[in-house]
């Protein structure tokens, strides 16, 4: 499984490029701790904003093996991975999954992990962190995406199961990270980071060790589910409403697997995330930021996601027997892409008015849908039809993270700064951000014809 | 002017030459096969005379357009089947073919789906969800969208795989029958047997380059054995010419087979 995974992200890639991803990855992550370094914050929160980042990777790369061989052959052409073949190798599939989860863990913790770890080394030398506290660093950030990656599994073991159990597994999670937080963490191996101790080891990492058990053995392949059948016209339905494209990917979106709740689920991450640093913004300095900046900008940002979804069943090529041309394919995927992420991200700022002032949430709902169409032009502009690639493809994922990061970067600076000068701030965020719209509107209409070229020229 | 016309196409993946200096005519109303082993660059002539991929060197023509320069046009006039492509899991084939219908302009789409799904039998599963249907229903909803729209001219990479000899039979008769109205069809496939059956010229490519044109009829036990020899030493292959085309054993088809 190590030689085929390597030898897939290669030949997607190429050799070079994901070779240099690791290097990137430890650059990205010392220049963060370097920048964040100047606006005061603590390595010690940069460590847990990195913990937290590793986990959710893991949840991500947890679930790639389980998708399913139509959903793999979709979008990487007729590809056959070993996870995948219980049913012709004296093996059973638990323990095929243990050892694909066993090889996601390896090859990670060397080519993404390892590096993240050794993104801190500038600020063990600068003596912000102690060496030995690095060697911890590297033990509890693996461990945290064995965390993810283990966690996915069991959830998605537990909806094979019963949808039901898994509605209340997750409400209960939700529930504890809003009740008690603090209890929460100590069961993770960031608990072990933070507070380093024989207590704290077997609190931090017995759940994770279950987690490992359990999630192989609780996973049902989805296969044999019976035969399922369309009933009602929907695909016209939703075509009278806008064209096929946009049908065909609202469809895709809503029958497989999560239907259009993954949406919402990806953009309450971002929101809860939001909201915790909010919160500890204002618990550790005398600033008052603005909510609805920074409401609309990580929920803008986040929808990237949502393109993720509507592009994940696409094998672009198929594309290039129609006559309609890629133009029509990404205006189709624009409508789905704001039909989902706005009223979402909206729904989500509503919710934020239980904390924050109305005025100041407005300058969300002006913020957000603005940066939404940003992410859309950046993202189809880059990737294509095949946003995944961004991992592992090296100078793809650093103009991807450069294009964002210069719009976010002002918008969270005017966020902060919201307190001291509101008008200003304000005007800043509006002009930035309806700017960066207009670029994603220009990015958006030279999309189709710069795909439509690269899939024509593409080996 | 002939439905499909090609001169010196080349395409160069790298170092490797898929298709090297095709020279190639099919006039209209022909069903012209492109025989040959994987890798011989049957699937790189159809993506390349139906605009799907640029050519490293070389023209093509097809009914009359030029599929480099337009290759909208040339999409709107033809039907495509590719080879190994299903059609979207989370689609039924109903909503598939109306999505290719509306992509294609047609109007009464559903008339073409209820015909369509009744001649390649799979009325009985045109609304259950593409991921759940066996690969040889998926195979004919994948030929129902060549059709649906009533091209001039299609293009089939390996028409027959999948099917079940009655199947088989029935797409036959289909590609004949709508040959005899007028239209081309141009066809690639290693199975000796679809080329004998439905060709009226068959086309024997190896290495990306044209090795000979014949009657299928003339295709006999003495021609193949010259053409394994030659594929054999040209390709620096298996060359393996094997009774038993399709999977089927034993059924008089000779398959020629190798990388």
């Amino acid at each position: 499984m190590l030689v085929e995974e390597f030898r897939m992200a290669t030949t997607l890639f190429g050799r070079r490029r994901f070779l240099a991803f690791p290097l990137v990855t430890a650059s990205l992550v010392a220049g963060g701790t370097w920048l964040l370094g100047l606006t005061g914050t603590s390595t010690g929160a940069v460590v847990a904003g990195v913990h937290l980042l590793v986990f959710f990777v893991g949840m991500q790369v947890g679930t790639a093996g389980l998708v399913g061989r139509d959903a793999m052959r979709d979008v990487l052409g007729d590809t056959t991975l070993l996870v995948f073949s219980a049913r012709t190798l004296p093996i059973s599939r638990r323990r095929l999954l243990a050892v694909f989860l066993a090889k996601d863990l390896l090859y990670y913790l060397a080519l993404f992990l390892t590096p993240v770890a050794a993104g801190f080394l500038p600020a063990v030398v600068a003596g912000e962190l102690d060496a030995s506290r690095l060697a911890l660093l590297w033990c509890t950030v693996g461990a945290t995406f064995a965390l993810g990656a283990a966690a996915s599994l069991t959830l998605a073991g537990v909806a094979t199961r019963s949808r039901p159990a898994l509605l209340v597994v997750l409400a209960g999670v939700f529930v504890g990270l809003f009740l008690a937080p603090g209890d929460l963490v100590v069961l993770t191996p960031y608990g072990v980071y933070a507070d380093p101790s024989a207590v704290s080891a077997i609190l931090g990492f017995v759940p994770l060790a279950a987690l490992l058990v359990v999630g192989p053995i609780a996973f049902e392949p989805p296969e044999g589910g019976g035969v399922r059948r369309v009933e009602g016209d929907r695909f016209r339905q939703l075509q009278s409403l806008a064209d096929s494209m946009t049908a065909r990917s609202l469809l895709e979106v809503a029958r497989s697997s999560g239907s259009v709740w993954k949406v919402a689920f990806s953009l309450g991450i971002l929101f809860g995330v939001t909201a915790l640093l909010l919160d500890r913004v204002v618990a550790a300095t005398a600033l008052e930021p603005s909510g609805g900046i920074a409401f609309g900008t990580l929920l803008g940002l986040g929808t990237f996601t949502t393109y993720n979804w509507l592009t994940g069943l696409d094998n672009p090529r198929e594309y290039l027997r129609y006559p309609e041309g890629i133009d029509g394919v990404f205006a189709g995927k624009r409508r789905a892409f704001l039909f989902l992420s706005l009223p979402t991200g909206l729904v989500y700022l509503g919710v934020a008015g239980v904390w924050y002032p109305t005025p100041d949430l407005l300058l969300g709902v002006v913020v957000f849908p603005l940066v939404t169409v940003y992410v859309f032009g950046v993202t189809a502009y880059l990737t294509g039809l095949s946003p995944g690639e961004l991992l592992f493809d090296t100078p793809l994922f650093a103009a991807y993270g450069g294009a964002l990061s210069v719009v976010a970067v002002p918008l969270l600076v005017a966020a902060l700064a919201y307190g001291t000068a509101p008008v200003e701030s304000a005007a800043v965020a509006v002009a930035l951000s309806a700017v960066a719209a207009l670029v994603g509107v220009a990015l958006s209409r030279r999309t189709g014809r710069r795909w439509h070229d690269r899939l024509r020229a593409e080996s | 002017m002939p439905a499909v016309e090609t001169i010196s196409l080349t395409k160069r993946y790298g170092d490797v030459h898929a298709l090297d200096g095709l020279e190639l005519t099919v006039e209209r109303g022909e069903l012209y096969g492109l025989l040959g082993p994987n890798g011989s660059g049957k699937t790189t002539t159809i993506e390349l005379l139906t605009g799907q991929r640029t050519p490293t060197a070389g023209s093509a023509s097809v009914l009359g357009v030029d599929p480099v320069t337009e290759p909208i046009e040339v999409r709107r006039s033809v039907g495509i089947l590719p080879e190994r492509e299903d059609p979207p899991s989370f689609l039924s084939p109903r909503e598939y073919l109306q999505f290719v219908g509306d992509v294609r302009g047609i109007d009464d789409v559903d008339e073409h789906v209820e015909e369509w799904s009744r001649r390649l039998e799979f009325r009985g599963v045109l609304d259950t969800l593409a991921t759940d249907l066996s690969e040889g229903e998926r195979q004919r909803v994948m030929l129902a969208q060549v059709f649906v729209h009533e091209p001039d001219l299609v293009f089939i990479d390996e028409p027959l795989v999948n099917l079940d000899p009655l199947m088989q039979a029935e797409v036959k008769d289909i590609l004949a029958t709508y040959c005899e109205k007028g239209n081309t069809l141009f066809l690639s496939t290693h199975f000796m047997e679809v080329a004998e059956d439905l060709c009226t010229r068959v086309g024997i490519i190896a290495e990306g380059e044209l090795v000979a044109e014949r009657d299928p009829r003339a295709l006999d036990a003495g021609l193949l054995e010259t053409f394994a020899t030659e594929i054999s030493g040209r390709a620096s292959v298996s060359g393996d010419m094997t009774a038993g085309g399709e999977g089927a054993e034993g059924d008089g088809d000779v398959e020629v087979s190798g990388e």
